[in-house]
């Protein structure tokens, strides 16, 4: 036995530490891929329900027990407790979704005598009604909904209200029935528009004013008729802003009048919504009342909105939905989204979304055609009245119907816009507001604002760590080196800080500056090294060898210097005085001052340490063999940097210029404070970007959790996951195949 | 000692590659440094590495179309020296190197000369084979394309031609564009000394070309080595005596800075005039 031999105990806790250290790291490694699948799995989670269809869900079945006659107005108020039907006679009848067992029943109050010929409703977001009478009147009536909790349970008492007044309204003065009624109310002017007996239109205008004292108010009315060029009217509507008025008969023939002056409508435009031999078989508004969604005779739905042509509305057809093929019976939309629902002929039920373009679901309701329907003001149920008088309530699972592969990469024409757009606009003010959720602008931004940071980034980096691992003394190497990875560690906070308020209207008061020292400085610097150069030897021999560079560092803070110095006269000499002006009246260049130079400038200053420590250690570990190989061969130093050096050495700059795109993808703090974060579609560097990730840091603490604007915040987290997971694993790739390639050095 | 056996000393070796040390080794063919003609001389030359002096006062004179080789005990300064033949000592920090060396009477430390020039004219095959991360076909073009040589018929006409001198043609004919990196050992040192010969030298300096080789692959960089020794003057760095004797005319035996002795092969080996020498090689030291 030797005497080296280790004893048992000994090497039983040698194989014992081998082993755990063996395991330790496996768990480590195995645990971060874990963490970072079930990163992934997690956003796919919350993601997924975007993508879902909706469902319909059959509820109770019934006929109303008290029923009315022919039912005029079908809607159900916010919990899907209470149905409201109002018949002919201009009885209103609130009964239970459960049963249809009756729970109130009102006699709207009606010049004695009259009868309801015609009934209008208001926007869909408003539930109001008009009921246009056989004497030329309107009233115009709203459901209201009480809610009480007695014992801590909700109790809803349904009543009427008459936002205008009992009073009824004189459309028509020669007392006449009315074959169509429309209306549309804001706070200080509502419009009504009627058919008349004999194919005229009346419209009022009602300008409303608050009394001082008290709850009452008071409007004035003015009259207007209109003889339209059109025969059988029976759809009329007055747009939401109510300066359009739309007439429309069975054929499709539609006019467009401008109501901006109400005392003198103006004919804009006559055209066809359906196409010859089709029948329009349903006009409603969208919510918000712009969007015409027009049903017909084959089962389309078509989508029309005005678009501002010189000064003046013109319809258009946006978008068609082909999916039923029975004629549509009733068009009920959404309350606060732009969807709607369709019954048609068949008894069949669709509910679409329009600017997603889906359709969420599709299946029969009832054997017989449906009469009517109307959806729930949070869209979660619809109340369908068939031909044979009976009700049927269906629950609806619809939650994110604005998402479609479409609408999240695809332009998208929204309501106001003259043409189809690529939008990100996630909230606003107002309550019509439609949401725009296209991650397009934000994956071109998260782009170009890598771009710009690579354009500065990779040039001054590479270029600095050949410099440094090829050229420089290593004495200087020592301090250098060292000194920019220590930029690194610059919390990026304080670089988007900075550029933000010192950086971006610094670019923007020295533009030409910023332009001109790209040529001064290295002009200038080339200047400078062929004049030390023509030095005198002893005049050179005073800086220690190795440390000219040093020399530069003056020199190039008076090249900036001069520069900026002569940012103003050239202003004054080429661009009349200030160049942000010329790029936008003479070039047509809209100027951010936080655009994409003073992004790239900063963001390319975080990255560059990153880049530079990369490629110099790859630079610098380029075997001397091969350098030597290179020079015995008659090659001089240039020749072999650029022949044997990078090319050995690309692998290492290939990972550090990926790492680099990596960082400036993922990087957040620089680009939201250093940008305006417009979600622009547009790689001008005059202008700025929102990137994915601003724009999640921006919107998640205001998004309401589980809500649709919430999802799409996950899904450009998980759009950013799979860019970086992408370029890094793309990195890694070609990087093992080059490793592989030269392995053997 | 007669001109004509001097002037062709290749004509009575058999043209067989099969190996046969016997017939490597020079037989009765007397050498004689006084009758050749001088490719390289050295004058005096002294060499530091920052305070340390790595040569001391060579003078040596290196004969044309001759192989010649520097023995000695590792660390005495044999690459040293002949990196001064090629300049690339000035790669190195802190030289300081004195005295002069005539490449056809010109001095090769003459501050107007063009290094790179000079290193075409003087190549050098390292010890470790370092083939560019580049196809063969480009590693033998390397030195061509550098003087700017694009054309391609040049270039393919160079690259066989130079790797028909290295022995290597045969091996590498139908995949030149593959990575030279995926050849054996042996067979990148042929490249290295084909990508050497390419652009056409005419000094070759090889420093321990074969220790990191297989003995075949040895034998074959020695058959190479005389085969090539008609068109240029060789210097062979060696540790090993046996390699020096089989393919040298010349030898020079270093010992800490200092040239000990030169002189023709056959006789420095069987008759060495200087006590260091023999006890060299005899295995004394080293
Ligand atoms: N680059 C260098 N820097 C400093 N000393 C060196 C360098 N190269 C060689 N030397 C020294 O010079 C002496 C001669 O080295 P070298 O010429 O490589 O010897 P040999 O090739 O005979 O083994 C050795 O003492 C070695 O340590
Ligand atoms: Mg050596």
């Amino acid at each position: 036995m030797s005497a080296f031999e280790p004893s048992l105990s000994y090497r039983r806790w040698r194989h014992l530490k081998d082993r755990l250290a063996k395991h330790g790291v496996a768990i480590g490694g195995v645990g971060v891929i874990v963490a970072i699948t079930l990163i992934f799995f997690y956003l796919l989670l919350v993601v997924l329900p975007l993508f879902k269809p909706a469902e319909m869900e059959a509820g109770p079945s019934f006929s109303l027990t008290d029923a009315p006659q022919a039912i005029h107005y079908l809607t159900v108020d916010e919990y899907v407790e209470v149905g409201l039907a109002v018949d002919e006679a201009g009885r209103a009848l609130f009964f239970s979704t459960a049963d249809g067992h009756p729970l109130e029943r009102i006699d709207i109050e009606l010049p004695p005598g009259a009868r309801v010929t015609a009934l209008g409703k208001g926007d869909p977001a408003i539930e109001i009604l008009a009921l246009g009478l056989d004497n030329g009147q309107v009233v115009v009536v709203k459901p209201v909904y009480k809610i009480s909790y007695p014992d801590d349970r909700r109790h809803i008492t349904p009543t009427l209200e008459y936002p205008l007044g009992t009073d009824p309204i004189d459309l028509d003065e020669d007392g006449a029935p009315l074959r169509a009624v429309a209306l549309q109310m804001g706070e200080e002017q509502a419009t009504l528009a009627a058919v008349g007996e004999s194919g005229q239109v009346f419209v009022a205008n009602l300008a409303i004013e608050e009394s001082f004292l008290g709850e009452g108010f008071s409007f004035e009315q003015e009259n207007t008729v209109i003889e339209p060029d059109l025969d059988d009217i029976r759809y009329l509507l007055v747009s939401g802003p109510q300066t359009e008025l739309y007439l429309a008969n069975g054929d499709g023939n539609a006019l467009l009048y401008d109501l901006r002056d109400p005392t003198e409508p103006e004919l804009l435009q006559r055209l066809d919504l359906t196409p010859p031999g089709v029948r329009l078989t349903s006009l409603r508004f969208l919510t918000g009342s712009v969007s015409l969604m027009v049903g017909d005779s084959r089962g389309h739905i078509a989508q029309w909105f005005p678009v501002n042509e010189r000064g003046r509305p013109r319809l258009v057809h946006v978008r068609e939905f082909a999916e039923q093929d029975a004629a549509i019976t009733d068009i009920a939309p959404e309350h606060g989204r732009r969807g709607f629902v369709a019954a048609d002929a068949k008894g069949r039920l669709g509910v679409y979304y329009t600017t997603s373009e889906r359709l969420l679901a599709l299946a029969p309701v009832t054997d017989v055609p449906v009469a009517k329907v109307a959806v729930s003001p949070r869209a979660d149920a619809a109340l369908v009245l068939d031909a044979q008088g009976r009700l049927h309530v269906f629950r609806i699972h619809n939650e994110h119907p604005e998402i479609s592969f479409k609408s999240l990469w695809g332009k998208v024409w929204y309501e106001g816009y003259s043409e189809p757009a690529h939008l990100w606009q996630s909230s606003a003010a107002t309550t019509d507001f439609e949401p725009k959720f296209s991650l397009t602008p934000l994956a071109l931004g998260t782009l170009k604002a890598a771009f710009y940071a690579m354009l500065v980034a990779v040039p001054l980096a590479i270029m600095g760590a050949i410099y440094t691992a090829y050229f420089m003394s290593p004495g200087l190497r020592r301090v250098v080196k060292p000194t920019i990875e220590i930029m690194e560690a610059l919390p990026t906070v304080i670089l988007g800080f900075l550029a933000g308020l010192w950086l971006a209207p610094y670019v923007e008061a020295h533009l030409p500056g910023i332009f001109a020292s790209l040529l001064i400085l290295p002009a200038g610097v080339l200047l400078f090294a062929y004049l030390w150069q023509r030095l005198p030897r002893t005049l050179r021999a005073h800086v220690p060898d190795g440390w000219e560079p040093l020399l530069l560092l003056p020199v190039l803070a008076a090249l900036t210097a001069l520069a900026m110095w002569l940012s103003y006269p050239m202003e004054e000499l080429f661009f009349e005085g200030d160049m942000r002006n010329w790029l936008a009246n003479d070039l047509g260049i809209p100027f951010d001052q936080r655009n994409a130079i003073v992004v790239g400038l900063a963001m390319g200053f975080a990255v560059i340490p990153t880049i530079f420590s990369i490629t110099e250690d790859a630079i610098f570990q380029v075997p001397k063999h091969l350098t030597f190989g290179s020079l015995a061969l008659g090659a001089t130093p240039w020749q072999t940097l650029t022949r044997v050096v990078i090319l050995t050495a690309s692998p290492g700059i290939f990972s550090a210029v990926m790492i680099g795109l990596g960082r400036a993808v993922g990087e957040t703090m620089i680009v939201l404070m250093a940008t305006g974060n417009t979600p622009v579609m547009d790689w001008s560097p005059f202008q700025g970007m929102r990137t994915l990730s601003a724009n999640i840091a921006v919107e998640m603490p205001e998004s309401e959790v589980d809500s649709t604007h919430y999802r799409v915040l996950f899904l450009a987290a998980l759009v950013l996951f799979l860019f970086t997971f992408a370029v890094n694993t793309a990195a890694e790739m070609v990087r093992q195949r080059l490793r592989k390639k030269y392995s053997s050095l | 000692m007669n001109d004509e056996t001097a002037n062709k000393p290749t004509l009575d070796r058999p043209a067989t590659h099969a190996i046969d040390i016997a017939n490597l080794q020079r037989g009765g063919e007397r050498m004689d440094l006084a009758q050749e003609d001088i490719a390289l001389k050295v004058e005096n030359l002294r060499l530091w590495y920052g305070e340390k002096q790595a040569l001391k006062g060579i003078d040596m004179d290196i004969p044309r179309t001759r192989v010649t080789a520097f023995i000695g005990p590792s660390g005495c300064g044999k690459s040293t020296l002949l990196r001064c033949f090629n300049r690339m000592n000035d790669l190195v920090d802190n030289v300081r190197i004195e005295g002069r060396i005539l490449l056809d009477d010109r001095d090769i430390y003459d501050p107007a000369l063009d290094v790179a020039e000079l290193r075409r004219r003087v190549g050098m095959v390292f010890q470790k084979p370092n083939p560019f991360p580049k196809s063969i076909y480009e590693n033998v073009a390397y030195g061509l394309r550098i003087q700017g040589i694009n054309d391609r018929r040049i270039l393919d006409e160079v690259v066989e031609k130079s790797l028909r001198r290295a022995a290597l043609w045969d091996e590498v004919k139908d995949r030149l564009q593959d990575n030279a990196l995926g050849l054996s050992g042996g067979q990148q040192q042929r490249l290295v000394i084909a990508r050497a010969v390419a652009v056409e030298p005419e000094v070759l300096l090889l420093d321990e070309p074969a220790s990191a080789l297989d003995p075949i692959s040895t034998l074959k960089i020695e058959e190479l080595i005389y085969e090539l020794k008609s068109n240029y003057t060789i210097v062979i760095v060696t540790h090993n005596m046996q390699q020096a004797a089989r393919v040298s005319d010349y030898t020079a035996f270093m010992y800490m800075g200092e040239l000990i002795e030169f002189g023709d092969t056959d006789g420095l080996f069987t008759n060495p005039k200087k006590k260091q020498t023999e006890d060299y090689i005899t295995g004394r030291y080293g």
